[in-house]
């Protein structure tokens, strides 16, 4: 095992970048449009048990399912996992991000008008802020469950540690079968914590004092 | 009911809690009949019960108009024999059913056991590990077993088994330990031994906690038992793997077709349990 990752440690670390890179960003985009989608959801309450409906949908439908699915659209490779990715990380931001503006104060938002704050001001200055803590608890949980997603992405030769489980599932009965497995599984596991805590550091950094628990 | 998902399966911080849209606020939907009218169901919960199955049934017809009409190489051909197809089914109604009874086997007395007496100082600790354990991810750990204890039915369960305890154990935990403590000590008042209190009081209370577990569980299972192909435990995943192997698009829209019209029924039906099981008064 020392052998296989002294001999490997570039490849692998490159790979560990490229695992955490491709999570990132797909949890970025799918935060942006989550937080869009919930906005307009707040405007028209009507669209709520519809999103709800959907994301209930969405989480249910296992990701390897949904590869075979976008197979045919996107092809082999980066494309696919990407898609297939940002598909799940919408889904708990969006939710979160629905409960954590309908949670905000009605007296304060109409205070914020009445300051003056236009539209954008409100929701910039006021929703958003107040709701962040929320939102932010949906992207760490988006975050843990894109990093495992990422892994069964990699079957259609998607980027990242996912790609050392298959091999160690090709290669069974090799010599090296087990250390492929061991290093792509304990490799996600030790980019998920780390991505959590920066998330956690995030956090602390982003979340206005007045709204912070702990 | 589907905020409850997320909360199953993340462990939300406390924040996320206090804002929790209150599911049962809704009116009773007063076009539901017999039991479902019985008890207050909100109509969300209704239009959930509803829906997914009509789609899932309309999707199924759809599916069985294709297979009737394509035109069929013999390799798809093969592959999409209804012996093949409801063989396959089958394994994958085994793997998700097996592993789930464990699942409920294991981690409801475990659940309930961590909120005992001194015991209960372990249950952060125990959930903890559960927690970090789910960051593994479903292939890693189902490979793993495999280059461990070799292919088949059982080394499948063992890995969904593991896989799937996390929602229902933290469920339990959280159902059980949110029971108002003045209900545990008035029960404790009018006599009632700690037996009778956990069963005539805090379980009751915390079913439908519990029972969200479970079908976070059921679904997790369900999911992942298409990954079972890969270690020859069968499943409805080995269609989907077939076709990306093949390269054939009828072969994988067919298999995750299927494997995700099944993950929506059994969905369903963890949902129908939910409320069957739902304690009058809750």
């Amino acid at each position: 095992m020392d052998d296989f990752i002294a001999e490997r440690r570039r490849q692998i670390a490159f790979d560990m970048l490229q695992h955490a890179n491709l999570v990132f960003q797909c949890v970025l985009v799918a935060t942006i449009v989550a937080i869009a989608l919930a906005v307009l959801i707040n405007r028209f309450k009507v669209l709520e048990p519809v999103a709800n409906a959907v994301s209930a949908v969405g989480l249910t439908l296992p990701s390897f399912a949904l590869v075979g699915l976008l197979l045919p659209l996107s092809g082999l490779g980066t494309t696919t996992a990407f898609l297939c990715v940002v598909f799940y990380a919408v889904l708990p931001v969006l939710r979160n991000a629905v409960v954590g503006l309908a949670g905000v104060d009605q007296t304060l938002l109409e205070s914020a008008r009445g300051m003056g704050m236009g539209p954008v001001g409100v929701l910039l200055k006021v929703q958003i802020p107040l709701a962040w803590p929320v939102i932010l608890a949906g992207v760490r949980t988006s975050m843990q469950m894109s990093m495992g997603i990422a892994a069964i992405a990699a079957y259609v030769l998607g980027p990242g540690l996912g790609s050392y489980i298959w091999t160690g599932l090709v290669q069974t009965g090799g010599a090296n079968a087990l250390n492929y497995a061991v290093v792509g599984t304990v490799g996600i596991v030790i980019v998920a914590l780390v991505a959590d805590l920066l998330l956690l550091a995030l956090g602390r950094l982003t979340i206005s004092k007045g709204v912070r628990v702990a | 009911m589907s905020a409850e998902t997320l909360e199953t399966t993340t462990g939300p911080p406390d924040h996320e809690r206090r804002t929790s849209p209150d599911e049962e606020s809704a009116p009773a939907d007063r076009g539901a009949r017999g039991w479902l009218a019985r008890k207050s169901v909100s109509r969300e919960t209704v239009a959930m019960l509803v829906v997914p199955p009509v789609l899932v049934a309309l999707a199924f017809i759809g599916f069985l108009v294709w297979r009737q009409t394509a035109e069929l190489d013999s390799v798809e051909a093969n592959q999409l024999k209804w012996s093949t197809l409801s063989r396959l089914l089958v394994d994958h109604l085994q793997l998700t059913v097996v592993a789930a009874v464990i699942v409920v086997a294991v981690s409801l007395p475990l659940g309930i056991a961590l909120t005992r007496g001194r015991v209960k100082r372990a249950a952060p600790l125990v959930v903890g590990i559960a927690n970090a354990g789910q960051a593994a991810p479903s292939v890693g750990l189902i490979v793993l077993l495999f280059l461990w204890l070799g292919g088949g039915f059982w080394t499948a369960i063992i890995g969904l088994s593991l896989y799937g305890i996390l929602p229902v154990l933290r469920n339990t935990i959280t159902g059980i330990q949110a029971v108002d403590p003045t209900l545990v000590e008035a029960a404790r008042g009018v006599g009632m031994t700690s037996t009778e209190t956990l069963r005539k009081i805090e379980l009751p209370l915390a079913v439908p906690v519990i029972m969200a577990g479970i079908r976070t569980s059921l679904v997790l299972i369900a999911g992942t038992a298409s990954l079972a192909c890969f270690i020859d435990a069968g499943g409805l995943g080995e269609v989907l793997q077939t076709g990306i192997s093949l390269f054939r698009f009828s072969l994988m829209i067919t298999g995750a077709l299927l494997i995700a019209l099944l993950a929506l029924l059994i969905e369903w039906i963890g949902r129908l349990l939910e409320l069957a099981y739902r304690p009058k008064g809750v």
